[in-house]
């Protein structure tokens, strides 16, 4: 008996948003990453009303998740709690924390694993790779109401991964190196065996066989075990897109999970057809050209037979969701992208920009802790 | 060894360039055969018994010193204290660049748990001289500024062997600096005190403290501005910057000792001055080389030299040991009784052993009362200095379990020093 034949989707109200962000903690004597995650959840006292605060694999990461919101005014005014929560009890601790997908100079070995059974089981089967994986995204949840949806708009949302990653790439540097990547933080994640895009099934039913495989093969044990860039969650009754890198700021933040939100309920609405084989041919080449070029990224099209400029794609793209977008009540987060899709200054670009005039990857990462202390602009005027 | 001697000397008619055969070791190797003696008692009690290696450089040097074996000399230690000054200096200024004043600002609870720790170790110290010891007020209130501090080489060093990194680590080091800088400011006063108390002299009293403390600020103003001013011409993170902020401290060092001002307080007080001046972080990611364990190495045997292990009578070996356990009572119960909602119980414990340590700093005040009041002073400083001796063995220890038991070392441990 597999533990997937009755494994049942939970149902969630449709287009339902969560959001999940791994942060980097510091020390404020050199910004280098600092073992702090532990002792700051000791200590913290809070009444979960914006979300949770959990410990990451390694102590110098945390996690911030926002409670289930409908819509993304609620989800800024989560993260913004979270936020002041978290740089209010870091600065009492002498921590400072930011986004940023990669820390720009820490050293891996130097990483320790947070206590806990499932980061030992992840340190035991994946020896350094656990380490390296020291690595910050943000994920967003997006409610659908059957497990025969979660898998449609899993397939469809793959399609849109290079868009969410050049929106959202902030992870330029590694091991003190400009890596020419936009977003070098999806390189840690390729290195696991399990990454990558969801299997071609057709629906829940066909899903499930395929998972039963999975863990009658002794791949994978729970769909927690599968880091896929975007993946069904049946507990929570969502679709998770896991691609994005933590931005430098909560208000990029809240952009991305509007535009996740406005692009699932046109994609839900409008249902374009969808070729996941065909789509499979390009992915990995695909989610390459955003990572390494980001705005000036070409995206190969398999049923258009030809590439396309993924800013173009873009902005038409962001066009067609405004109508979305205003019904669902985040317009001016998507106005914001479309203004960054415009400038190109995505911050892969501010942090290049911060190196070049800070001269020190520390005051780099410093002006990173800065960046993630504003207050909110959606969370005051909304 | 005659045997030498003889064919030494029947060669000196024939090879003039011989020199007379040498009496004694020359200072310098004699030091040379310490510092490797001390690493490898250090290595040794590390790798064996997984003692901190502080350990056992201060076990090789009381071996080695007067009170021992006396391989040591006082001539030899005489001629290694700039050496051992240096090493402690440096020491001291990265004590006092970890004074971190807007960590302070953000969570005042540190500056009453600072404040709680070391005012019941100077007062529980004080009562304890003066009633159960019997010492002068003035003595007595030497001995308590001496021992109220913690030990910042010790902690320093322990936190770098263990590359502990946490809560208990950091405010650990955040006590040790604030707790080192009530000291000195104790101490300058206390010196006052006890020339009006050896001496009747009033003018000395009054002018003494302020020439060490206005001494010291001084030399820690003009070095620091020197070394920043250098480094901000000089390649961001590169090697200049590191010789520059080393040279400064060195030229510090120097000129505190030219000025008879405690090399302790203004190296500690030109770290807090690179710190706070330092506006636009010029020298704010510069460490010091790792050759500074080496220095650490002669620090510690020097200071195991310097105790007076064998003037130690029964009684006052029981005195010690009696001021350690008021004073160790004294600053947990400081931690304890702080900052309740700030860091859980548990942690606050360790945070309490953590800041036990005495030694280096401690030996080095007394060395300065010493010059000034030889007679007196030898038979009173005993009771801090055997103090003192005896947490050099027991200190670095308590202050690495501390960081053990927090979870906060990296494990295993049993590496070379970083």
């Amino acid at each position: 008996m597999n533990a997937f034949a009755n494994l049942p989707f939970a149902t969630s109200r449709p287009l339902t948003l969560g959001v999940e962000l791994e942060l980097q903690l510091v020390s404020p004597r050199d910004y280098d990453l600092t073992r702090a995650a532990t002792d700051l959840l000791a200590s913290l006292h809070h009444d979960g009303r914006c979300g949770d605060v959990k410990l990451e694999i390694t102590e110098s990461m945390i996690e911030v998740n926002t409670q289930p919101r409908q819509d993304v005014t609620a989800i800024a005014a989560d993260l913004e709690g979270l936020r002041g929560l978290l740089v209010e009890h870091c600065r009492r601790n002498n921590v400072a924390i930011c986004g940023g997908g990669t820390h720009a100079f820490h050293r891996w070995p130097e990483r320790r694993i947070c206590p806990g059974e499932r980061f030992a089981f992840l340190n035991e089967r994946y020896g350094y790779l656990s380490k390296q994986f020291t690595v910050f995204g943000q994920h967003i949840h997006i409610g659908v109401t059957s497990g025969d949806e979660a898998i449609w708009l899993t397939h469809a949302l793959n399609m849109y991964v290079p868009h969410f990653v050049v929106l959202s790439a902030s992870s330029p540097f590694v091991d003190g190196t400009d890596t020419a990547f936009d977003s070098a933080r999806l390189n840690a994640v390729s290195a696991f065996p399990l990454s990558g895009q969801a299997p071609d099934v057709s629906d829940w039913a066909a899903f499930l066989d395929h998972m039963a495989v999975l863990q009658a093969c002794g791949v994978a044990e729970s769909i927690k075990d599968l880091y896929w860039d975007v993946r069904p969650k049946p507990e929570y009754g969502t679709v998770e897109v896991r691609v994005c890198d933590t931005p430098l700021t909560i208000d990029r933040a809240a952009e991305l999970a509007a535009f996740a939100q406005s692009l699932a309920r046109w994609l839900l609405r409008e249902r374009p057809p969808i070729d996941p084989a065909k789509q499979s041919l390009v992915a990995r080449y695909n989610k390459f050209q955003a990572c390494r070029f980001g705005f000036d990224a070409e995206l190969a099209d398999p049923l258009a037979r030809c590439k396309r400029p993924i800013v173009e794609t873009l902005a038409g793209l962001l066009d067609r969701l405004i109508e979305d977008a205003r019904d669902l009540g985040c317009d001016r987060q998507i106005e914001a992208l479309r203004r960054l899709v415009e400038s190109r200054q995505g911050d892969a670009t501010v942090l290049r920009g911060l190196a070049r005039s800070a001269g020190s990857l520390n005051e780099l990462t410093r002006a990173a802790t800065e960046f993630f202390a504003r207050p909110s602009c959606y969370h005051h005027h909304d | 060894m005659n045997t030498l001697r003889a064919f030494w000397e029947s060669q000196q008619d024939r090879l003039f360039f011989l020199p007379p055969m040498p009496e004694q070791a020359d200072p310098l190797a004699l030091m040379a055969l310490l510092l490797v003696a001390g690493l490898l008692v250090g290595e040794g009690l590390h790798r064996t018994l997984g003692l901190s290696r502080i350990v056992g450089y201060v076990l090789a040097g009381a071996l080695a010193g007067p009170g021992a074996l006396n391989w040591l000399d006082r001539e030899t230690l005489a001629l290694a204290r700039p050496v051992a000054d240096a090493a402690l200096g440096l020491l001291l200024l990265e004590t006092g660049r970890n004074l971190d004043l807007g960590w302070l600002r953000a969570n005042p609870m540190l500056l009453r748990t600072a404040a709680a720790e070391s005012g019941l170790a100077f007062a529980g110290v004080f009562v304890f001289s003066l009633v159960v010891v019997g010492l002068s007020p003035a003595w007595s209130a030497a001995t308590a500024a001496i021992t109220m501090t913690s030990a910042p080489a010790v902690v320093l060093l322990t936190a770098e062997e263990c590359r502990a990194q946490g809560q208990v680590t950091q405010r650990t080091l955040l006590l040790t600096a604030i707790s080192c800088a009530l000291a000195f400011v104790v101490f300058a006063l206390v010196l006052g005190l006890i020339h009006a108390e050896e001496a009747g002299d009033g003018l000395n009293a009054f002018i003494h403290p302020l020439w060490v403390l206005g001494g010291g600020a001084l030399i820690a103003l003009l070095c620091a501005r020197l070394a920043l001013g250098l480094a901000a011409r000089l390649e961001r993170g590169g090697a200049g910057q590191v010789f520059v902020l080393v040279a400064a401290a060195l030229l510090a060092i120097g000129l505190a000792r030219m000025a008879a001002v405690p090399v302790f307080l203004s190296l500690f007080l030109m770290g807090v001055a690179v710190g706070r001046l330092d506006s636009k972080r010029v020298l704010t990611y510069t460490s010091l080389p790792q050759g500074h364990w080496i220095l650490a190495i002669v620090l510690f045997v020097v200071t195991g030299a310097m105790l007076p292990l064998g003037d130690a009578t029964g009684l006052m070996l029981l005195q010690a040991l009696g001021l350690i356990v008021v004073r160790g009572l004294a600053k947990f119960a400081g931690v304890m009784a702080t900052g309740k909602n700030d860091l859980p119980v548990g942690r606050r414990r360790l945070l309490g052993l953590g800041v036990q340590p005495l030694s280096a700093t401690a030996v080095f005040m007394a060395a300065e009362l010493a010059a000034f009041y030889p007679e007196v002073s030898a038979q009173t400083l005993l009771l801090p200095l055997l103090a003192a001796a005896v947490m050099e063995f027991i200190g670095p220890q308590l202050c690495r379990r501390a960081f053990v038991l927090a979870g906060e070392a990296a494990l295993p441990s049993r590496e070379p020093p970083p």
